[in-house]
């Protein structure tokens, strides 16, 4: 049996999506600005889908969605256009983040900060989140953007954005959340969150890989990332805009809304059943607490048993989960989260996560309980970490 | 970068198989008590090295047996990644009936090559690497405990993966290493929060960085290169006797005194004649190459090879 748990990395493209998408990649398509009839289907499709994804994230009209190749170039072009606009400018001075933000956001503050923009990383507290009060110590009217994510796509910790969106719009500082890892587990709007910007991506939400967007709260404008545009189409973005990837893209996040209530009721109890059962097992804990965290996501540390060992076991019996904590395949630049989290440093090297999708079953978490039990248990027979007492 | 960068494939399914099976079925894994010690006749030994907080660490459960000064039975426990236990299982094989001096001995070659399915391929990736030389570290520390000696101290340069400044050098001199990510891939210093690869003004300045370090190892390197005697810039077939002898010695430094020493000998040349369109050379073994059954044969054609290869065709190699 295969079971597919890392769903915050990558996930299955849904038969919708790629039924959407069939027309425009099967039968001849002309660009979206050429003035001919080629285009008609892939500009009314674009439209279409367009409205789907204001739609769902409840942007006004008046709002810019600019869809993109992934979240990191989302990020990207948002940074490198407020240091463009603002930072270099002289106007404003320095950059917020937290701790652990997405790679996209950690590399290109480290850029910034190296180009002599000042960047400050708020920390993250015990239960994993960032909390509001900690913007105080370092907001002033002269931050240029403050770029909280909202969840966390390790350990689905989910931020308190409505209280750090008060203190921005207070000292009238630009906020960006990255929401790849929201959309879908969340209730996202941005007009209750008051965000200015706001990425999201495709490839946790059942679209293909490789595309994202990027949403600008009206009034807002920031210069492109990639020159090249022809057409109003392309006015944030040059090059030739992937209407195949977008119409997908669009059926995705109108699903990924649909879906929001199975996610969070049915996808949370197969996900608590996991929990649940992994809590039994001695030395196992979850890292954020029930209540903060997505429904999809669980971030377990095993006492004693590295990440990677534990990977590959479950994926000799087909189970395939997550760590960020592995050399060479981390991410690295962020503060690990035992370490954010402020635990017992000698469990930095055994975080393993498993996040699920609507698509996982319950036979599918019933067989990789009873897996995970039998190596950890086989693990611990040689962990020099367990088997001291015996020495 | 290069194709091969982009697109080498370092994931599980890559692993080769001698490597997977020790993966799979670790068969020296586990710990041995007091009493399974008594009946080998042994003292028990538990040795720990590394810490989970590095991301590696082996307890070796070694039984010592005083009389025949030998180590009678290994086993480990370990926190670490699966190549880590495949090599810990290795390590703890090759460590049966031996003395704690020939377990000290067990150097990088050696152990890698046990690792390979076939001579020719090498076992584990580069990025991989830090694992043997954490293993063979080990080892090292094990025997010197067993022993009882005192172990040299050495400042650490990377505490996230807790490497000391000697054992950087060390690397850097044996595997000729050339960028800092080489340094990162055959130690592991600098693979986590990577403060210290090299200063920069965003955070605490430190003691020492890899950088430096590297930096320091090579000019101290190239220096002692310079030193090395040179080929005099001719064909080998002009040079006088003289400039000869300087030729041969540079070559048997560089590439054949290394294969000798290693096994405990070494070689030096008596005399070098002409004999017509031939050079022969007159060599005496040393040390343990004195007597060994392949002195006449194989280490002999090898050291012919090499000269030939390297100097001239015509040589001869006649050893006394």
């Amino acid at each position: 049996m295969k079971v597919y748990l890392d769903n915050n990395t990558l996930t299955k493209i849904d038969p919708l999506v790629m039924e959407a998408m069939q027309p425009l990649l099967t039968e001849q398509s002309g660009d979206l600005h050429s003035l001919h009839s080629f285009s008609s289907t892939a500009r009314k499709l674009y439209k279409e889908a367009m409205d789907k994804i204001y739609a769902s994230i409840a942007a006004s009209d008046n709002d810019d969605i600019v869809i993109t190749s992934s979240g990191a170039e989302s990020n990207s072009m948002l940074f490198m256009g407020v240091y463009i606009s603002q930072i270099l400018t002289g106007r404003r001075n320095s950059i917020i983040i937290s701790q652990r933000e997405s790679p996209s956001i950690m590399q290109i503050a480290k850029m910034l900060q190296e180009q002599g923009c000042k960047v400050h990383k708020l920390p993250i507290n015990s239960d994993g989140v960032v909390e509001a009060k900690t913007l105080l110590d370092y907001i002033t009217p002269r931050t240029a953007l403050v770029s909280i994510q909202s969840v966390d796509g390790e350990s689905g910790a989910i931020n308190p954005i409505e209280e750090i969106v008060e203190i921005c719009k207070r000292y009238e500082v630009p906020f960006h959340t990255n929401a790849t890892y929201a959309l879908g587990k969340v209730p996202l709007n941005v007009q209750d969150l008051g965000v200015d910007y706001l990425t999201i991506s495709g490839e946790t939400i059942h679209a293909p890989a490789g595309v994202g967007a990027l949403y600008i709260k009206e009034g807002n404008s920031i210069p492109p990332l990639i020159y090249g545009s022809r057409s109003h189409y392309e006015q944030y973005r040059g090059g030739p805009v992937n209407v195949a990837y977008s119409v997908g893209f669009g059926k995705a996040v109108e699903l990924a809304v649909d879906a929001l209530e199975f996610e969070m009721e049915d996808a949370k109890e197969l996900r608590d059943e996991l929990e649940e059962a992994l809590r039994e097992i001695d030395g196992v804990t979850p890292l954020i607490p029930w209540s903060l965290r997505v429904p999809n996501t669980l971030l377990i540390s095993v006492e004693g048993i590295h990440s990677e060992q534990l990977l590959y076991e479950l994926n000799r019996v087909g189970i395939g989960a997550y760590s960020h904590t592995i050399y060479p395949f981390g991410d690295w630049e962020k503060k690990s989260i035992i370490e954010a989290l402020g635990m017992d440093s000698s469990l930095k090297h055994t975080t393993v996560g498993f996040a699920l999708s609507r698509n996982t079953t319950k036979e599918e978490i019933d067989y990789t309980i009873k897996n995970i039990k039998e190596i950890i248990s086989y693990l611990k027979e040689f962990s020099a970490c367990t088997t001291k007492e015996s020495k | 970068m290069s194709k091969e960068e982009l697109t080498k494939n370092i994931h599980p399914e890559n692993y080769r198989f001698k490597l997977q099976m020790l993966i799979e079925r670790p068969k020296n894994k586990g710990i041995i008590t007091k009493e399974e010690a008594r009946q080998l006749n042994g003292e028990l030994f538990s040795i720990e090295y590394g810490s989970a907080q590095t991301s590696q660490m082996i307890r070796f459960y070694w039984v010592y047996d005083k009389e025949q000064n030998r180590v009678v039975s290994a086993r480990y426990t370990i926190f670490g990644s699966p190549t880590l236990l495949a090599i810990a299982d290795m390590a703890a094989l090759l460590c049966r009936n031996k003395t704690p001096d020939e377990i000290a001995n067990i150097n990088y070659k050696s152990l890698e090559y046990f690792l390979r399915d076939n001579p020719v391929d090498p076992a584990i990736s580069k990025e991989r690497n830090f694992s043997i030389i954490f293993i063979l570290d080990a080892l090292k520390y094990a025997v010197a405990k067993l022993k009882g000696e005192e172990i040299e101290e050495s400042p650490i340069v990377c505490e996230c993966a807790n490497i000391t400044k000697k054992s950087i050098k060390e690397s850097i001199k044996e595997f000729d290493l050339k960028s800092t990510q080489d340094i990162t891939d055959y130690t592991l210093a600098g693979a986590f929060c990577k403060e210290c690869i090299s200063s920069n003004r965003f955070s605490h300045p430190r003691e020492f960085y890899i950088e430096d370090i590297l930096k320091e190892v090579k000019e101290k390197l190239e220096e002692e290169q310079s030193k090395v005697a040179q080929i005099p810039d001719k064909p080998f077939k002009e040079m006088s006797i003289e400039e000869k002898r300087e030729a041969i010695n540079a070559v048997i430094d560089r590439h054949i005194r290394a294969m000798l020493v290693m096994d405990g000998g070494d070689m030096e040349i008596l005399d070098i004649k002409n004999n017509g369109a031939n050079t022969d050379i007159y060599i005496r073994y040393l040390g343990a190459c004195s007597g060994c059954a392949s002195a006449s044969t194989g280490t002999l054609f090898a050291i012919e090879g090499i000269l030939k290869q390297k100097l001239d065709p015509d040589i001869r190699v006649i050893p006394l």
